[in-house]
């Protein structure tokens, strides 16, 4: 109870100073309304969002107001993806693709306005478990996070990959471990961490320093959105809102219980690690569907539908944000272009990270939920007029956005060819359903992962057994082992032949 | 099977060759670091497991295994078979023109008018052809509009190759004459569409708030600073607007 108090404590200071600061306000309030704007238009991602002002806040201004930024626009466009998923039937971000199953037909029904207002509610209430999680868990973790040596590093980058590969590939499993490889092969362009060797630069000096962060993430998530929405779309047909958005109490208290569970599941799911918002949305779904009362409903327009996963997908941010913080490792797309504001100000998250930060961002994210809260509940008609911007009209935008961002961060023309190169290459591995996030997440740990393996091998002499020889290191390796071993033919046959036995 | 996996497999058996391929191709230069006894970054004596091989040996092969067990299910699913006939692969010719278009604007804007033409002639002229070109789906507008970004890239590169010469403005009036005429032929052809009409105002507007804000507020590099527009503006900021509150 005295670590909670006390961390409750730290939280109030950093809350408390930030409240003091009138800069707060501006960067709060825009980044959040072009969150929600994002979020709200289909075709834009919670990860373009973030990935944009990464370009443009990223390392120009102190990383306090580009976290209030990045943070606020994170929040807000989770938020901001059930919008359209509500009125238009077309999920606005793929976090939200849960949310239209039961937030449309609400809708048709004459009561959008009902689920706007809870879903507002519910985002609200979701952002804020989830950043109680973090304010809780992240210091808990740290503690035993300071245990953590070289092959234990290693082995959980490695783990990160497998398992975004493996939850966020749509097709085949081996898709996202490939998607995942073409990520860690691009991180070992450059130098590399210990002996300075250059690889794979083909005699181009702007390779030596390896890839860039910023224009991988611009090529990765903008190129493909803006390639794939350049063309002639019917617009949807925008339902009407004829009842009141404001929810009542009596609703509220209602749904509470499914509001919790749904929460705690996102933060769970988020805390995984490159594991996003769209898997706890769904996941947060099917455990609603299993255990509502209206189950049945689900799907026909049940509210407990759409808060299961309105509330698990904002949930999730907070969760996502525990393995960046303690251990370096992105829990989902958004918190690996955060990860790269990070870096890109050469702050390395992990347990060396300085604990104001954490406290700073835990107190960024409150704010920013109840900025999204009032801006969702009185502002909503806003954000519905965005909704008629069709796509060929912003993406252009879009386009320059990236291209001027991508220039800036790292001065240079190359990083222009760079972010066009992976652009490509992403837009291509999305039609062929080789996911993207895990490609990220590779960027993002090669390094670690390269430098943490080999240092292991450094320190036992090229003894492997240095990977299972400490307790946390043994665990580690065995989660990678199964999570490889679930997916070879013979044990999913032996599972399968379980399973039928049991039934 | 449905027809969706069948050219998802379809398409699976050419990426796993592709993957293999480059997969090889990247083992094969791995192997050029000495994997133990050479000396890598002024190193003496290293051995396999520091070597800076190891780990990029290591990712290569696990992806040379992985795509050729995407390479066996693709042919045991029927990819194989369905591999070269265009149909079978999902082959759609219009999309296959709208990708190609889109590409040629984004490499001519990338890699000849962002480094060698003023930001807001460039990217108001990639705003109006994109705008113009896909927002009705029109086959024609589509190939007039990558004409537009073609030309004008393909002059930038004649007319000013060298890193030398891209403060030049050549380019910068060419290109500028381009996107007013392309402006011009939409108001025309387009007069009763709403989207024709607030086209140019977004051209202008959008580039010169960023370009302005990042130059003014963030001061951050900016792609071609001596561009023909971008230079009149640097200019009076700092000349005639800046000792306005500085005095």
């Amino acid at each position: 109870m005295e670590f909670v108090l006390s961390q409750l404590a730290g939280f109030g200071h950093a809350f408390g100073a930030l409240v003091a600061d009138p800069l707060t306000y501006v960067y709060l309030l825009g980044s959040v309304f072009l969150g929600i704007a994002f979020g709200a238009l289909p075709g834009l991602t919670a990860t373009l969002a973030v990935t944009i002002l990464t370009g443009f806040f990223g390392n120009k201004i102190p990383l306090d107001y580009s976290l209030i930024a990045l943070l606020g626009a994170y929040v807000g466009a989770i938020y901001g993806g059930s919008y359209p998923s509500i009125l238009l039937n077309i999920p606005g971000t793929a976090a939200s693709a849960a949310t239209a199953l039961d937030g449309h037909p609400l809708a048709k029904s004459g009561r959008g306005g009902e689920a706007l207002g809870l879903t507002t509610t519910a985002s609200f209430i979701g952002t804020l478990i989830g950043t109680f999680a973090l304010l809780i868990f992240v210091w808990a973790l740290l503690l035993i996070s300071k245990n953590i040596a070289s092959p234990e590093k290693a082995l959980l980058a490695l783990f990160g990959i497998l398992l975004s590969g493996a939850l966020m590939s749509e097709d085949l499993v081996v898709k996202g471990w490939i998607a995942g490889l073409i990520g860690l092969a691009m991180a070992m362009v450059g130098m590399d961490p210990l002996l300075s060797e250059p690889r794979f630069t083909f005699g181009w000096s702007y390779m030596l320093s390896g890839f860039q962060v910023v224009p991988v993430l611009m090529g990765a998530f903008a190129i493909p959105q803006i390639i794939a929405g350049m063309r002639r779309t019917q617009a949807g047909t925008l339902t009407q809102l004829n009842d009141r958005i404001l929810p009542s109490f009596a609703a509220i208290r209602r749904y509470l219980p499914t509001i919790t569970r749904s929460g705690v599941i996102g933060t769970g799911v988020g805390a995984l690690p490159g594991v996003g918002e769209d898997v706890a949305g769904w996941v947060s779904y099917g455990v609603g569907k299993t255990v509502s009362k209206e189950g049945e409903k689900f799907g026909k327009g049940s509210v407990e539908g759409l808060l299961s996963s309105e509330t698990a997908n904002n949930a999730c941010i907070g969760g996502a944000l525990i393995p960046l913080l303690v251990l370096g490792i992105p829990g989902s797309p958004p918190a690996a272009a955060l990860m790269g504001a990070f870096m890109i100000n050469n702050v390395i998250p992990g347990p060396t990270l300085d604990p104001s930060i954490i406290l700073r961002v835990v107190a960024i994210l409150v704010l920013a939920s109840f900025t999204m809260f009032l801006m969702g509940l009185f502002t909503a008609r806003v954000f519905i007029r965005i909704l008629r911007i069709p796509q060929t009209v912003f993406l252009p935008v879009v386009l320059i956005l990236t291209t001027i961002g991508s220039f800036s961060v790292g001065g240079g023309i190359n990083d222009l060819y760079l972010m066009l190169g992976v652009g490509v290459v992403a837009y291509f591995m999305n039609m062929l359903a080789f996911p993207i996030a895990p490609l990220v997440i590779g960027v993002i740990l090669g390094g670690m992962f390269d430098e943490m393996f080999r240092r292991s091998l450094l320190l036992s002499d090229g003894d492997l057994s240095v990977f299972a020889s400490r307790p946390g290191a043994a665990i580690l390796l065995a989660l990678n082992v199964a999570l490889i071993a679930s997916q070879l033919p013979p044990v999913k046959r032996a599972f399968g032949r379980m399973r039928q036995r049991i039934a | 099977m449905d027809e969706e996996r069948l050219i998802m497999r379809a398409r699976d058996f050419w990426a796993s060759i592709a993957l293999i391929l480059l997969s090889l191709f990247f083992i094969w230069r791995t192997l050029d670091i000495p994997l133990s006894g050479g000396t890598q970054g002024g190193v003496k004596g290293v051995e396999w497991f520091n070597s800076a091989a190891i780990v990029p040996l290591g990712i290569f092969c696990a992806m040379l295994l992985l795509s050729v067990s995407l390479l066996v299910r693709s042919i045991r699913e029927g990819g194989a078979a369905r591999a070269l006939d265009a149909a079978g692969l999902g082959w759609n010719g219009p999309e296959a023109m709208r990708f190609a278009t889109l590409m040629a604007i984004f490499v001519f804007y990338v890699v000849a008018l962002v480094p060698r033409v003023d930001f807001v002639i460039s990217s108001g002229l990639l705003i109006t052809a994109l705008i113009f070109g896909y927002h009705t789906g029109d086959r024609g507008r589509m190939l007039l509009a990558t004409a537009a970004v073609v030309v004008a890239g393909l002059a930038a590169l004649l007319l000013h190759f060298p890193q030398a010469e891209w403060n030049a403005h050549g380019d910068d009036w060419i290109a500028l004459a381009i996107w007013a005429g392309l402006v011009a032929w939409m108001l025309i052809v387009a007069r009763g569409e709403r989207v024709a009409r607030i086209t140019p105002l977004i051209a202008i507007a959008a580039p010169l708030v960023l370009i302005c804000a990042m130059a003014f507020t963030f001061r951050q590099n900016v792609p071609n600073r001596g561009g023909l527009i971008f230079k009149q503006i640097e200019y009076h900021f700092y000349v005639t607007l800046r000792p306005l509150w500085r005095d």
